[in-house]
C-alpha cells in the first residue's frame, strides 16, 4: 500500500475499506443533521445549539 | 558525554527521543521539517498547547545525535511520571480517548492528522490527557482515509468497550498486546447484545469482520474510486466520539458516593494519622511522592495539597477510578492515580523488553507512603519483612509506612480464613529488620489504635 511517503503504521486492508463504507454514511449523517438543525433554527422551532462544530472540543472532556 | 536514543523512541522515521546527561530531547529529522514547520506555522501547536493537550517545547542550539539526519532539536516539558494504559482506569483510558479525538479533529481544521493513535503517546500531566508526540502530525490530504483508525478501535475503542460491557479486568489485556487488543479477539469477548450498538457494530464487530475478509486486499484501487471527504472524516470521528462516550462503569451494586469508607479507625485516630503525615511531609519535602496501596487517595492528597507531585497507586480499579474522579471534578493537578498490583507490578515490555518501563525502573521516588499496607503484603501474601524491607528501599528514599498489629481487627479479618503462620509478624520484628535496611528518624503510635506510624530513611 501506498499513501504517502512519510507511512510508517500500516492501516490494514480491511481497516481501510470499513472505515470508507461507515465515514461515508457518518459523514452524510453528520452533514443531514447540521443542516436539519439550521432548518429548525430558521423557523424558529428550536433555541440555537451549541455550535456544531465545538463538539469535539476540550469542554466535554472535563464534564 | 552520555547520550542515548531512547529504547521505545525507533518506530517513526521522523525522529526520535533521547537522553543527554539525564535531559530529555527529541531531534526531529530531515524529512519531517516541512510538517514540522505546518504545525508550528499553523497555529495547532500553540492552539493544542494551549488547552493542555499537547506537550510544549523549546527548540534548543545542542549537536543532534544524528548529525546527517537532523532538521531540529527540541527539548519537551518534562513529564515527571510516565504510566501505561493498562494502569489507568476505566475513565482515564475515555479522557485519553477523546482527547486523542479531539486533537484529530483540530488537526483537521489545520489540514494536517494524526498519522497514529496510540495510547502509549498520551501521558497524564497536570491532571490532564496530553499528547506527548510532538512528531505524531503529518499532512492532510483531501479524500484519504485516516491511517490511525485500525489503531484508535485497538488502544483505544476496543478496551474501552471490553471494561465496560464484558470485565473490567480485561484491561490487562493491553499488557500481552502492546499493539492494542486484536478487533477479532474483543469481538468474540464481547456479550452478543453490543452488536445493537451502531458503534461497537461498525467500529469492533464489523471491524474485525473486514480485517479478515481483506487481510491480503489491495485498496489501492478502491481509494481511487472512492475517496473519504472530509465531511465523512469528521462524521466517523463524530461517531467515535459519541461511542466513547456512551461507554460508562460503575462497580456493580454500588454508588460511587459511598464505595469507599475508611478502615476502622475512629475519627481522632484518623486525624492524627493524617496530622502526622502532613507534618512529616512538610519537614522531608519530598519532590515525588508515591502513595502504594493508596486507597481512594485520601492520604496521597496530604502531599499533593502541599504541592509534591503524587502517583497514588492501588490495586482496585474502582478505588482508583473514584480517586481519578475526584480529581477530575476538584480539577487537582499534582495527583495521578493509577492501578497497580504490588505483588505482580508491571513489567518491562516490547521490543528488548525496553518499549515500556517496569514499575521498578521507574524507581525510585523522593518518598514513598505504605499505610495500611504491610499486612496485606506480610500475610495475605505471605511476604517476609526482610522480602518488604528490600523493596520499600529500592523504590523510595524515604518512607513513611504503617505497622498494623495481629491484635488489630482488619489482621484478625485476614486471619480468620487461614492459619496463622506468622510468628514472627510483630512490632518488634519488624523494626529489627527495617532497621537494616532504613534509619528509623520517627516512631509515634496512633491516638486511639493499636497501630504505629514511621518515618524512614533510606540508609
Amino acid at each position: 500500500m501506498h499513501f504517502s511517503p512519510s507511512l510508517y503504521l500500516d492501516p490494514g486492508s480491511g481497516s481501510i475499506l470499513i472505515q470508507m463504507l461507515v465515514a461515508a454514511a457518518l459523514g452524510a449523517g453528520l452533514l443531514i443533521r447540521s443542516q436539519w438543525a439550521k432548518i429548525m433554527q430558521l423557523l424558529g422551532r428550536a433555541t440555537p445549539e451549541e455550535d456544531k462544530d465545538s463538539s469535539l472540543d476540550d469542554d466535554f472532556l472535563d464534564e | 558525554m552520555n547520550r542515548n536514543q531512547h529504547p521505545a523512541s525507533f518506530r517513526d522515521p521522523s525522529g526520535f527521543l533521547f537522553t543527554d546527561e539525564g535531559a530529555l530531547y527529541r531531534q526531529v529529522n530531515q524529512q519531517y521539517a516541512d510538517e514540522y514547520q505546518r504545525l508550528m506555522e499553523s497555529g495547532l501547536y500553540e492552539n493544542l498547547s494551549k488547552i493542555g493537550r499537547l506537550v510544549t517545547h523549546q527548540e534548543v542550539d545542542i549537536e543532534p545525535i544524528q548529525p546527517e539526519k537532523a532538521f531540529k532539536i527540541i527539548q519537551p516539558e518534562l513529564i515527571p511520571f510516565i504510566s501505561y494504559p493498562y494502569e489507568w482506569s476505566f475513565s482515564q483510558l475515555k479522557e485519553a480517548a477523546l482527547a486523542t479525538l479531539a486533537i484529530q479533529k483540530r488537526a483537521l481544521n489545520a489540514e494536517m492528522s494524526l498519522k497514529d493513535a496510540s495510547a502509549y503517546n498520551i501521558q497524564f500531566h497536570q491532571g490532564k490527557a496530553i499528547l506527548i508526540d510532538t512528531l505524531s502530525f503529518e499532512f492532510y490530504k483531501e479524500g484519504t482515509p485516516w491511517v490511525a483508525y485500525k489503531q484508535f478501535c485497538q488502544h483505544f475503542l476496543a478496551p474501552l468497550a471490553l471494561m465496560a460491557k464484558t470485565d473490567i479486568r480485561l484491561s490487562q489485556l493491553l499488557r500481552v498486546y502492546i499493539d492494542g487488543i486484536p478487533l477479532d479477539l474483543a469481538s468474540e469477548l464481547l456479550p452478543k447484545s453490543t452488536k445493537l450498538n451502531a458503534g461497537l457494530m461498525m467500529h469492533i464487530h464489523m471491524h474485525a469482520k473486514a480485517q479478515v475478509k481483506y487481510a491480503d486486499e489491495d485498496v489501492e484501487e478502491k481509494k481511487q474510486n472512492k475517496a473519504i471527504s472530509k465531511q465523512s472524516l469528521l462524521g466517523l470521528l463524530e461517531n467515535l466520539k459519541n461511542t466513547v462516550k456512551k461507554l460508562d462503569w460503575t462497580p456493580a451494586g454500588t454508588e460511587w458516593g459511598n464505595y469507599y469508607e475508611i478502615t476502622n479507625y475512629s475519627d481522632s485516630a484518623f486525624l492524627h494519622k493524617k496530622e502526622l503525615i502532613s507534618a512529616w511531609v512538610a519537614e522531608t519535602k519530598p519532590k515525588e511522592v508515591w502513595d502504594l496501596g493508596a486507597n481512594n487517595g485520601v492520604f496521597s492528597r496530604l502531599a499533593s495539597e502541599q504541592g509534591v507531585f503524587t502517583v497514588s497507586f492501588d490495586i482496585d480499579p474502582a478505588a482508583v477510578e473514584q480517586n481519578y474522579r475526584q480529581m477530575k471534578s476538584a480539577k487537582e493537578t499534582n495527583l495521578l492515580p493509577l492501578v497497580l498490583d504490588l505483588t505482580n507490578p508491571s513489567p518491562a515490555l516490547g521490543w528488548h523488553n525496553r518499549e515500556r518501563e517496569s514499575f521498578t525502573e521507574r524507581a525510585p521516588a523522593d518518598m514513598v507512603f505504605a499505610l495500611a499496607l504491610v499486612h496485606h503484603l506480610a500475610i495475605s501474601n505471605n511476604l517476609p519483612f526482610q522480602q518488604l524491607a528490600d523493596f520499600f528501599s529500592d523504590v523510595g528514599d524515604w518512607l513513611i509506612i504503617e505497622f498494623v498489629p495481629k491484635s488489630d481487627s482488619q489482621v484478625k479479618k485476614l486471619l480468620l480464613s487461614r492459619e496463622d503462620i506468622f510468628d514472627e509478624y510483630t512490632l518488634e520484628d519488624f523494626e529489627r529488620v527495617f532497621k537494616t535496611r532504613f534509619k528509623i528518624q520517627k516512631k509515634v503510635k496512633i491516638n486511639e489504635a493499636e497501630r504505629h506510624l514511621f518515618l524512614m530513611e533510606k540508609l
